[in-house]
């Protein structure tokens, strides 16, 4: 157990990205930064960026439109990197299910680390998620209690 | 060897072979001329280098007659080209040159005395380092030419081939430079100097483009105006001292100026030369010539900004700095700083490669001209340096820049884009020259920051080299990125290249590192002297491989009582560099695992190696880059009427100082 | 000391400091909005996260630049503790700016492409008032070296404030703090994705993150220099100042480049000027 280790748990960067959402969750993703919620705390950084996140962020289901952008963001992002689904439609694809455009959840097209339930998934559930995957994660890196 | 043919080899080897290169049309042996003639050029100047100071007169009075011939000869052409092309300008500079002259000759009777002028070559140090300059640099760009016109005849499809013309005058050029910077006696110097003109108007009109043609033009009338400025200068000298030729001699007029003992009116004569010089080293007003010498082939570009033409102007700058008056000391720094600050500017928003190129030397000379000015130990050392380094890094900068444009045929800095991935080598070396200009460790940046420790006693001048530095810094960095800036090829190879390019690009690059490291023995054992020709030399500013200025080499610091002004550890930063540039290369650890596609919203359209995303209706679009040229802020338009005013101003400031003092 | 000793020490410290201002940084800043603020070793656990990241690039050469830029800025910071030439530090302090800018340029991609753009026209406000500094510190001073300052009995700030003040603006920028994160924002800040950062990720990005804290000592140890005799109140004006930059970054948006250049150099530039002419006028008098 190294320091890299260590930091890994300590400093999780997230990249938000919506696929064919009703914006819902995304406003609560991003309700999580606010003073109330204030996710920093736990070092956590919304990033703009693949090359820079540690953790994608998914919201909505996948279309097949945006199943091809979703895969290019994933590969964009170095090692090691998790997956969180937020919401019910990222996890199973919701109320679009068998929609004529829709291939369903994130898990189709990705491996899904963490799965937030709720419609809209509300801001303690998601710091839940996040919590769950720096779990997963300093189990996966050697850190674990 | 003998002074005599040392002197015959420097001068008119040259010409000679120029000759032989225009009668024998065959490409392998004008090649084979021009390497021995590049060969012996270089061993002359390394014996110019171990024979140190000396004079000579040749013996025969017929040289004088000669060269009388051959002036009137130039003069008539020169009529003739303004006649022909219609372009008024040139006719009437000629004629200011030629009717005056013929007057003074001819009809005030001074032909015999102006023929018997001693000595007619005085050598020092300073005309030594140029000699080594020209010789070195110029041959290395006369062997690269011998390629590049090949290509480049062949890329235009001429049918009758022009070359041995070329040649002729391109040879000849280096002998014409050596005699100008050898030159003591004033009508030989004036005959050296138009010969450069010459030479410069029949390089830069070479491919009889109209343009090209114009460009000449153009160049031809602004350096009549510098040689009519010389005439004047001449008969004022030989008027004023009671007809007689004692102060048309370039080390008499020195001598004058350091004793003093003409008093005043040797600030007019001095100040006109001064201005021949700033023409020639195209000092704003007058920049549009040498930026219009951007037609002509790339060879004669580089030869024109590194070693020759430009340089005699500076040369003749510094060597009349020790008679300048401090006022005209500080107007030709401040002439030279504007330069060197509107030139940096101005090159922000050029998008031609060699405009670029073009304003940069400008710059630089306007640096140069700036430290003449402030004519200090500390300033003229940063000047002569700024000579050496300018000229091999330019020299290497405008080479590499005809090598790129033999390999893209274009000159714009947007289609050098992605560079580093097409000419992996030529782009190597290319960076290694722009890095060179402006960035420590190497020599250009330190005779800048020799002339910004200098420079305090013309505040003005500063305050115009701290931005005008800055500038630099942006126009280099800008043209450095589109070279670097590249998609990602696999199986990418190194492109090969004749060796008449390697060579002299090789040896430029090898000239970079060696001088840069060498440079503070470079400077105790052969700038030291040459400045010394020039100020009285009392510091020593090396120490070991280091240069450390003293607290008595400024005023200011020498008040203050101060040890030390400034150091320049010479070798650490060159270790640095080298950990900074050559370790990533080198350690495998730091090597990127793997190459991935950049970031484009997820849209990209394929693996590394494709510049491709999907658009609109799932289109695919290349993607397209370009660069910054702040055309609204920085570029000729906005600009060049404001720095016409300006420049013509300080000029106007000057002489009217000048003429005022004198009278 | 011993010289090597002082570099060695100044190496292995300057991160520590300039990781340990970072954290300060972000925790002022939350509190400033009414946050709670990550730890204050945050910024030591992202950069050791980075390094544990693997190693992707978009292009050959753009990690050299990168570490071009390190070692400059280490270099440009073991000048500043052996006390050598000011005006060669800032020259070094160029060479690292463009590196980081030709780090920028040497992937085809949008936004680290315009992000170097930027930079460079950061460089081109910053850089003369740097210049300007060195040169009013000769003014004041008689020499460029900076072990000179250390002998100087009245603080510099008293003659050169108009510079130091335009030495405060060179902080923001090179901090990359609001009105100038031009080149690249901070945390919380996606609208130029990452600017010139964008393509430089995993330990490359540590290298970017511990090259910025030293240059954030270096820069805090130049403003130190105005009051240098004795060098803790220099060190705490120099804290005082990164303080400052922290409500200034609060309260600003962020303006454009062209604005930047404006303003440093109709502004800052010019009291550079008038300070450096005032005392050159000075010492004329003394000379007469």
């Amino acid at each position: 157990m190294g320091i890299i280790q260590v930091s890994q748990v300590k400093s999780p960067w997230i990249m938000h990205f919506c696929n064919s959402s009703c914006n819902g969750c995304d406003i609560e993703v991003l309700a999580c930064l606010t003073p109330l919620y204030d996710v920093e705390r736990f070092g956590l950084v919304n990033m703009g960026n693949p090359k820079h996140a540690d953790v994608l962020v998914v919201t909505g289901p996948v279309n097949y439109r945006t199943a091809r952008v979703l895969k290019n963001l994933y590969d964009q992002i170095p090692d090691p990197k998790m997956v969180i689904a937020v919401g019910a439609c990222a996890a199973t694809g919701g109320v679009f299910h068998n929609c004529y455009n829709i291939l369903g959840g994130v898990d189709k097209v990705l491996p899904v680390d963490v799965y937030v339930p709720g419609c809209a998934a509300r801001p303690e559930a998601i710091i839940d998620g996040v919590v769950l995957a720096l779990q997963k994660l300093s189990k996966a890196v050697g850190v674990a209690k | 060897m003998s002074l005599e043919w040392m002197l015959a080899v420097a001068i008119l080897l040259p010409l000679i072979a120029g000759i032989l290169v225009y009668l024998i049309r065959h490409y392998q042996t004008r090649g084979l001329i021009v390497i021995v003639t590049a060969v012996v050029l270089i061993v002359n100047s390394i014996y110019f280098l171990r024979w140190g100071p000396d004079t000579f007169t040749p013996g025969s009075p017929m040289w004088g007659t000669i060269i009388t011939i051959l002036d009137y000869a130039m003069l008539l052409f020169y009529i003739y080209v303004g006649l022909s092309l219609k372009n008024w300008l040139v006719l009437l500079f000629a004629l200011t040159q030629v009717i005056p002259l013929a007057w003074w000759e001819f009809g005030a009777g001074a032909s015999t005395a102006l023929e018997k002028i001693s000595p007619a070559f005085v050598i020092d140090q300073l005309s030594i380092v140029m000699v080594m300059v020209i010789s070195i640099i110029g041959s290395l760009i006369c062997v690269y030419a011998i390629r590049y016109m090949y290509d480049h005849e062949e890329h235009k499809k001429l049918e009758k081939s022009r070359q041995p013309r070329f040649f002729f005058w391109l040879v000849m050029f280096l002998g014409a430079m050596n005699g100008l910077v050898l030159a003591d006696n004033l009508m030989w110097l004036y005959f050296f100097w138009e010969v450069t003109t010459l030479c410069c108007f029949q390089l830069i009109a070479h491919d009889l483009t109209k343009e090209a043609i114009n460009n000449g033009a153009r160049a031809l009338w602004m350096n009549s105006i510098g040689g009519t400025a010389m005439v004047a200068a001449m008969m004022y000298l030989y008027f004023t001292n009671g007809n007689s030729v004692d102060y048309l001699t370039l080390s008499n007029i020195i001598e004058a100026g350091r004793n003093g003992s003409l008093g005043a009116t040797l600030m007019l004569p001095v100040a006109l030369m001064c201005f021949t010089g700033m023409i020639k080293a195209a000092q704003m007003p007058f920049q549009n010539w040498l930026l219009g010498a951007m037609v002509a082939p790339t060879p004669v570009s580089a030869l024109l900004h590194s070693s020759t033409m430009v340089k005699a102007g500076v040369y003749l700058v510094i060597r009349l700095a020790p008679a300048f008056d401090p006022v005209l000391g500080v107007m030709v720094a401040i002439c030279g700083a504007f330069t060197f600050f509107a030139a940096s500017v101005l090159a922000i928003s050029q998008t031609t490669g060699k405009r670029v190129l073009a304003y940069s030397t400008i710059a630089n000379l306007g640096l140069i001209v700036a430290c003449a000015g402030i004519n200090t130990e500390l300033s003229i050392s940063a000047a002569i340096l700024l000579i050496i380094f300018h000229a091999i890094s330019k020299g290497l900068l405008f080479l590499c820049a005809g090598t790129i444009e033999h390999q893209i045929w274009s000159r714009e800095i947007e289609d050098m884009e992605g560079l580093a991935e097409k000419a992996p080598l030529t782009t190597f070396i290319t960076i290694t020259g722009m890095l060179s200009m402006f960035l420590p460790p190497f020599g250009m940046l330190l005779g800048k920051w020799m002339a910004l420790e200098a420079v305090y006693v013309v505040p003005l001048a500063a305050i115009l080299f701290v931005l005008a530095s800055a500038a630099t810094m942006v126009f280099w960095a800008k043209w450095l990125g589109r070279l670097l800036q590249v998609t990602p090829r696999l199986g990418r190879k190194i492109e090969s290249l004749s060796l008449s390019y390697t060579v002299p690009l090789w040896s430029l690059f090898a000239g970079i590192f060696a001088f840069g490291i060498g440079v503070a023995p470079l400077y105790d054992k052969f700038v030291r002297a040459a400045v010394g020709n020039v100020v009285t030399v009392q510091h020593a500013f090396a120490e070991g491989w280091n240069i450390l200025i003293p607290g008595a080499a400024t005023t200011l610091s020498a008040e203050k009582g101060i040890e030390m002004l400034g150091s320049y550890p010479v070798w650490p930063l060159f270790i640095v560099f080298a950990v900074a540039i050559v370790l990533p290369l080198l350690l495998v650890s730091l090597k990127p695992q793997e190459l991935r596609p950049v970031y484009l919203c997820g849209e990209q359209a394929g693996d590394v190696d494709t510049d491709e995303w999907y658009g609109a209706a799932d289109q695919k679009t290349k993607l397209e880059l370009g660069g910054y040229y702040f055309k609204g802020a920085a570029s000729e338009e906005a600009l060049n009427t404001w720095v016409y005013l300006i420049a013509i101003a300080l000029f106007v400031i000057m002489f009217g100082i000048v003429v005022g003092v004198s009278l | 000391m011993n010289p090597v000793w002082i570099v060695i020490i100044a190496i292995v410290v300057a991160p520590f400091i300039g990781g340990l201002l970072a954290g300060i940084d972000r925790k002022v800043t939350a509190r400033l909005q009414g946050r709670y603020g990550p730890p204050l070793l945050q910024p030591f656990y992202d950069f050791f996260k980075l390094l544990g990241k693997s190693k992707i690039a978009t292009s050959r050469t753009q990690y050299v630049w990168i570490i071009s830029y390190l070692v400059f800025m280490v270099t440009c910071l073991v000048f500043l503790v052996l006390q050598l030439d000011l005006l060669l530090l800032v020259f070094l302090l160029g060479f690292a700016g463009v590196s980081f800018a030709l780090a920028g340029f040497s992937t085809k991609s949008p936004y680290s492409h315009f992000g170097a753009n930027r930079e460079l026209l950061q460089i081109l406000s910053y850089e003369p008032i740097l210049l300007l500094a060195a040169l009013g510190v000769y003014a004041q001073v008689g020499s460029f070296n900076i072990s000179e300052i250390f002998k100087q009995q009245t603080p510099l700030l008293t003659s050169l404030w108009p510079i130091f003040i335009a030495l405060l603006v060179v902080l923001t920028i090179k901090m990359r703090k609001s009105p100038f994160d031009i080149a690249t924002s901070h945390h919380g800040h996606q609208e130029l994705v990452k600017g010139i950062m964008t393509e430089i990720s995993g330990p490359y990005y540590a290298l970017v993150t511990l090259t910025e804290w030293y240059e954030l000592v270096l820069v805090l140890g130049i403003i130190s220099l105005f009051w240098a005799n004795p060098l803790w109140v220099g060190i705490l004006i120099a804290f005082a100042a990164f303080i400052l930059e922290l409500f200034v970054d609060n309260i600003n948006a962020r303006m454009t480049g062209g604005w930047m250049v404006r303003f440093c150099w109709a502004i800052a530039i010019v009291f550079c000027v008038l300070n450096i002419l005032y005392l050159y006028f000075i010492n004329m008098k003394g000379v007469l």
